[in-house]
């Protein structure tokens, strides 16, 4: 019982701490700007939840501006290595594609930060992956993709992009009858799939979900997420080395939508921050907008998207190994 | 049919807050238009707070005419001072920079927004047309047919060339072509010409490269002579509203022209996969193309002001269609724009034509109410705008050379493109000094990269018979037929001056 009591005690302590550090880091916004980089151009995933993001952290953040930069190029890279380098000082966090987790896993010279030595606010939402697949296609299940005899096409985006490092390690470790096309960027595979010269693509389901609700397409396999219509992948696969693959794809996902700074921001303003994140994601209007927008908000906060950033990075060598041969050989 | 469409008209009329909200659309568009670097999108995406909460079919009219009439205003700057803000607007510098400089930067003007105005109504008819054969349209278009017609508009670089020798502009044209490789190679992950420095993994800044061959070259030419843009004096320009009278009155007197070039320009803004700036260009080919005075082209002719105008502004309604009809913008402005329209409860996809025809029928009203007010306001107003180009040259050419760097650096926020600017603008006032034309070089930076990409999307899917397709096989012919006419006038060309030489 006098433990029990200790432990709330102790508990309350922690709390009104952090609470006191987070009001302390809170007073320092006040009359500040906060720049927040968006790794994309305006428009789609990226762009939408970190606008939303800016504009009810700046709500919660009494006193404070926020103004979202749009900084695209080479694949989320250059708004990523931005954030990474700039001054620690709680005045420009930021949001980019998890896919650069493949990057650092593989150790490319042009990923010039540490994921696991960011500061880490929340993450707004999370992007399953799923199996699209055209309308006109004859595959219906699962099965059915592993049953084709002739290898069908599959699009992605261009060679080292996140979506095409995905698709050719699942092709690779499940041994699947995908011919892989790449260079298609935004929407185009979607086009693709309804002139019929494609028949699927691994896609994040938000940006699928309208294609297939208009009848153009259906999903078969997911990964992640708990959708109930489409059955996991891991689910389906029996493999090991397949799952813990399939896993690292699903972290990737679970952690989209993220929001992070540069390393070694001071703690109490790290703390405003968090909380003002905490706050924005509970904001009633801030749910119904993301709702709307097909985008709704599944949050993760501060320490709690550290740790699986830190899982997710804590690969076997073999698991790397893999990554790397997907990548060299075609 | 009729009864939805001419109540849809009457309603959106009738409503003081639509069309008070139109006004307001207009208004900002405009302004955003002028401003070198702010694109259309980005505007959009700052207005999406805004439009959170607002009744759908008003919200929707405020952000759809604040897109369309972003190009109507974009092209005054590139008249005025040979400043396109991107890329669409760089094809009607190339002969209303020129008109400005003959002293006629307000027929040129008057032409140029009646052409915009023209196409962007054009463009919400063809919407309407084309409705019923949305579908088939648009999916006979693959890689293999973006890939001809890419090189269809690289083989209008032949009659781009200006003066007698068409070898220039293959050269200035191969010169583009080889800048548009710079980049990341989708096909084998590697970045060429890029060396350490990631901002080139995109790609050349198209709206740098612009700024660099075309405004920088011009801006020193015109410091370095002194004097003003405009070679004649004010009260010899007869500049008056009458001027800029005769401009408009240019649209009707090449509606021919004006009609095919703002079908073309819906069509393309249609078939998602070629970019906005591939209609303007390949518009402005077509125009000299089938002038029979092609040499005029370059040193001022008004129908290259309105070729471009009238495309680049009718492809907003032809992009509009497959982004409502199938849920899948057709390029990021229109992403944005499906973005915004899905916080005002717009759902877009198939659904549209059957649940929400009254809307949009209202969508085109506006497109076309929009743009007839853009007009107006722009012709009135645009007078006081023109006069600058009768002030002297040294006080001008230090302000639009920061309004250069500006744009230069907004567009895409990276410092490095200033570098880049410095380095090509010396490239383009060599073009400038040599006589040497310039367009073919955005020509072929702009569509080297889409004849690339699909070439290797169609080989990848079909293998070397990609191009045995139907309206494969009607491109490769217009090719064929594109270069025959080249080679023909040329020779033609040396025949004659062979001729000249031996009677002399």
């Amino acid at each position: 019982m006098k433990f029990k009591l200790g432990m709330a005690a102790l508990t309350a302590v922690t709390v009104a701490a952090a609470g006191a550090q987070a009001q302390q880091g809170a007073d320092f916004y006040k009359g500040k700007t906060v720049n927040y980089i968006v790794a994309t151009a305006p428009g789609g995933g990226y762009d939408t939840y970190g606008r939303l993001v800016a504009e009810y952290m700046q709500k919660y953040l009494l006193g404070s501006t926020f103004i979202v930069k749009n900084m695209p190029g080479a694949g989320h890279l250059v708004g990523a290595n931005a954030i990474y380098a700039s001054r620690p000082d709680g005045l420009t966090i930021g949001t980019f594609n998890t896919g650069l987790l493949y990057n650092q896993l593989m150790q490319l010279p042009a990923a010039k930060f540490d994921l696991t030595k960011m500061s880490w606010v929340g993450k707004a939402g999370s992007d399953p992956r799923v199996f699209a697949i055209a309308a006109g296609a004859p595959i219906k299940t699962w099965q059915d993709l592993l049953d084709q005899k002739q290898p069908v096409n599959f699009a992605t985006a261009g060679v080292g992009s996140a979506s095409y490092v995905e698709t050719i390690i699942l092709t690779k470790v499940l041994n699947l009858p995908i011919k892989m096309l790449t260079g298609y960027n935004g929407t185009e595979d979607m086009l693709a799939m309804r002139r019929g010269e494609i028949a699927g693509s691994i896609a994040s389901r938000s940006s699928y979900d309208s294609f297939v609700a208009n009848g153009y397409g259906r999903f078969i396999a997911q990964i992640g997420g708990d959708n109930k219509d489409v059955p996991q992948l891991a689910s389906l696969v029996k493999d090991e080395k397949a799952k813990s693959l399939i896993s690292l794809v699903q972290s990737q996902g679970d952690i989209a939508r993220l929001t992070a700074g540069p390393p070694d921001i001071p703690a109490d303003r790290l703390a405003a921050l968090r909380a003002a994140f905490k706050s924005a994601m509970e904001d009633k209007e801030a749910q119904e907008k993301a709702e709307k927008l097909g985008r709704p908000l599944e949050p993760g906060y501060g320490d709690d998207v550290l740790k699986q950033i830190k899982d997710a990075l804590n690969q076997s060598p073999e698991t790397i190994a893999l990554l790397k041969e997907a990548m060299s050989k075609k | 049919m009729f009864e939805v469409m001419f109540s849809a008209l009457w309603a959106m009329l009738t409503s003081p807050s639509i069309m008070g909200l139109m006004l307001v659309g207009v208004f900002i568009g405009l302004i955003v238009g002028v401003t070198p670097g702010i694109g259309g999108r980005l505007s959009i995406a700052l207005a999406i707070p805004f439009v959170f909460g607002m009744d759908k079919v008003a919200g929707a009219v405020f952000l759809l005419t604040m897109h369309a009439v972003n190009g109507t205003s974009g092209q005054i700057s590139s008249i005025m001072f040979g400043v396109p803000g991107d890329g669409d607007d760089a094809a009607t510098t190339i002969d209303g920079y020129p008109m400005a400089k003959k002293g006629e930067a307000g027929r040129a003007l008057g032409a140029s927004i009646t052409a915009s105005g023209f196409g962007g109504i054009v463009g919400a008819c063809v919407f309407a047309f084309m409705i019923p054969v949305l579908e088939p349209v648009v999916l006979s278009f693959s890689p293999a047919e973006f890939f001809l017609l890419a090189i269809l508009g690289i083989t209008f670089i032949a009659f781009l060339s200006g003066g007698d020798n068409i070898f220039r502009g293959i050269i200035v044209g191969l010169f583009g072509m080889i800048l548009a490789t710079i980049g990341m190679d989708p096909t084998s992950g590697v970045a060429r010409y890029s060396g350490e420095f990631l901002f080139l993994w995109d790609g050349l800044s198209l709206v740098t490269a612009v700024l660099a061959i075309f405004a920088v070259p011009e801006m020193i030419a015109l410091g370095s002579r002194g004097g003003s843009i405009a070679a004649v004096s004010s009260t010899q320009a007869r500049f008056s509203f009458r001027q800029i009278f005769e401009g408009v009155m240019e649209v009707p007197r090449h509606w021919w022209l004006a009609l095919r070039t703002s079908i073309i320009g819906a069509l393309i803004g249609m078939v998602p996969g070629l970019g906005g700036s591939a209609a303007a260009w390949m518009c402005y080919g077509h125009a000299v193309q089938t002038s029979k005075t092609p040499e005029r082209f370059g040193k001022g002719a008004v129908e290259g002001v309105i070729a471009p105008e009238t495309a680049s502004n009718a492809k907003e309604g032809g992009s509009l269609l497959p982004t409502l009809f199938f849920g899948i913008p057709g390029s990021s402005g229109m992403a944005v724009l499906m973005g915004a329209f899905l916080i005002l409860g717009i759902q877009p996809g198939p659904a549209m034509l059957t649940e929400n025809l009254p809307l949009v029928w209202t969508l085109i009203w506006a497109l076309v109410v929009g743009n007839l007010i853009a007009i107006c306001f722009l012709l009135f107003v645009v007078r006081w705008a023109a006069m600058l180009t009768f002030i002297n040259g040294a006080v001008i050419v230090p302000f639009i050379l920061m309004l250069v760097v500006i744009g230069a650096y907004v567009s895409e926020g990276r410092w490095e493109n200033l570098v880049i600017l410095v380095l090509l603008s010396i490239i383009g006032y060599g073009l400038l000094k040599a006589d040497w034309p310039r367009a073919p070089f955005v020509i072929g930076l702009v569509l080297g990269k889409i004849a690339e990409e699909s070439l290797n999307k169609a080989l990848g899917l079909w293998g070397m018979g990609f191009f045995l397709r139907p309206i494969s096989l009607v491109l490769i012919g217009l090719i064929a037929l594109t270069i025959g006419i080249a080679v023909w006038r040329q020779v033609k060309r040396a025949r004659r001056s062979a001729a000249r030489e031996i009677a002399a």
